[in-house]
């Protein structure tokens, strides 16, 4: 069963499925499940769209060598976490 | 461009390559050239399937079959290109003088800050462009490469301590850093004819016959939102017989749109890269260096080195990042 995700969680799962092209309502995506691989399936042009929006709509940078990549971009609830936190 | 031959002929290890390498810098190149015809021919010998695809690539261009001269000659011409590297790479004096023509167009984009992306294909030397920039700060790209294929190659035939060395597809720190690089006015070379097993390609109508192309190059070049130029260095023959490179851009298309039409750019940018590779097929036939029948789609191609750690079919290691591990899945078909 798919869990609950929050108000922010959905904006962004809107926002992925908008800029990615992906044929998927924004809330079936599972919040912690991994975005990449067995999860929704990404790959490394998908992370790099998901970047570019992110910088584009909250005007956040998500740089390569940010130390907490590998967290980051593990799941929907990360990537809304670090984008929260970082447009504060 | 090497993977023909030395990725299916697994045994060629990175010591006797090495050891091939220092040999043919002492001896130098006229030396060289010499003995790299037994050497070619023993590859035309034993390279069957590497000779019935390029005769379907004969075919496909003139209609006729190739003699087999012909084929020894472009197999030798091949052979040229990967002693060349060595050279170029170590900037040797016996290293062919490379020329560069339609660069005005990319030199326009970078003056105004504007990186650009130059995809590349099995034609002419893509190493030798690489290699060109070593000395010629103005062509000098980051190169983004499928896998860790040629890396082995990229070792034993350059010098240790490249300091180009090459992207993952699969990375998707790399790609960052890639989009960061553009964004500071860097060019970035990719390859967009090459199709690894289980990769979403697409059928372009080449050479009067569909082929498969791969999307994720173009896919790529549109996210990262720069202009995209065709780029190789055809190995030509001058007037006089002496032999040069001649690196060749040509411009593609600008930066992708974002939103709806994005789609629509990239199948527009594919038929716009046949097209210049086709032209290009015409203008140096013996430049085309995919040694496999281009045209089926069940041929087999050159793969991933077949190393215990990375066995035959098994999908490609792909990242440079190891905080980042991960390998490309199978990308869902967005054109």
């Amino acid at each position: 069963m798919t869990k609950q995700q929050t108000a922010f969680e959905y904006e962004i799962a809107q926002l992925l499925v908008s800029s990615l092209n992906l044929a998927l309502d924004p809330s079936a995506i599972d919040p912690e499940a991994p975005l990449f691989r067995e999860g929704l399936g990404l790959d490394s042009i998908d992370m790099l769209e998901i970047a570019l929006a992110m910088s584009q709509h909250y005007g956040i940078q998500l740089r390569s060598d940010d130390p907490e990549n590998a967290t980051i971009f593990a799941s929907l609830r990360s990537l809304s976490t670090a984008v929260a936190a970082r447009r504060a | 461009m090497a993977r023909a031959w030395f990725e299916r002929r697994e045994q060629v290890s990175t010591g006797v390559l090495r050891r091939a390498r220092g040999l043919v810098l002492w001896m130098g190149r006229r030396p060289a050239l010499i003995f790299l015809w037994p050497i070619t021919l023993y590859f035309y010998v034993v390279s069957r399937d590497a000779r019935r695809g390029l005769a379907r690539f004969y075919e496909r261009l003139s209609g006729t079959k190739p003699s087999s001269a012909r084929l020894v000659r472009h197999f030798y011409v091949f052979a040229q290109t990967i002693l060349d590297r060595v050279y170029l790479l170590a900037q040797h004096p016996d290293a062919p003088r490379c020329e560069i023509r339609g660069f005005e167009q990319v030199t326009e984009c970078l003056r105004r800050g504007q990186g650009c992306v130059l995809l590349g294909a099995h034609i002419g030397s893509f190493e030798a462009a690489r290699a060109a920039a070593l000395s010629r700060p103005e062509l000098r790209m980051q190169v983004i490469m499928h896998t860790e294929i040629s890396r082995n190659l990229d070792a034993a035939l350059g010098p240790s301590d490249r300091p180009d060395a090459a992207v993952a597809l699969g990375s998707p720190l790399g790609l960052l850093r890639i989009k960061e690089l553009l964004d500071k006015g860097g060019l970035v070379g990719m390859m967009g004819d090459r199709v690894l097993a289980a990769e979403t390609t697409r059928s372009v109508s080449f050479l009067g016959a569909h082929a498969e192309f791969p999307v994720r190059p173009f896919r790529l070049a549109a996210a990262l939102q720069a202009p995209v130029f065709f780029f190789a260095a055809l190995y030509k023959a001058a007037g006089d017989g002496s032999r040069y490179y001649e690196v060749v851009f040509e411009e593609l298309g600008p930066a992708a749109p974002s939103g709806r039409e994005r789609s629509f750019w990239v199948q527009d940018l594919g038929e716009r890269y046949t097209a210049a590779l086709q032209n290009y097929c015409r203008i140096a036939p013996d430049n085309w260096f995919n040694f496999y029948d281009f045209w089926d789609a069940s041929a087999s191609r050159p793969g991933p080195l077949s190393r215990p750690d990375n066995p035959p079919g098994a999908r490609p290691r792909a990242s440079l990042d190891p905080t980042f591990l991960t390998t490309d899945p199978p990308a869902h078909d967005k054109l």
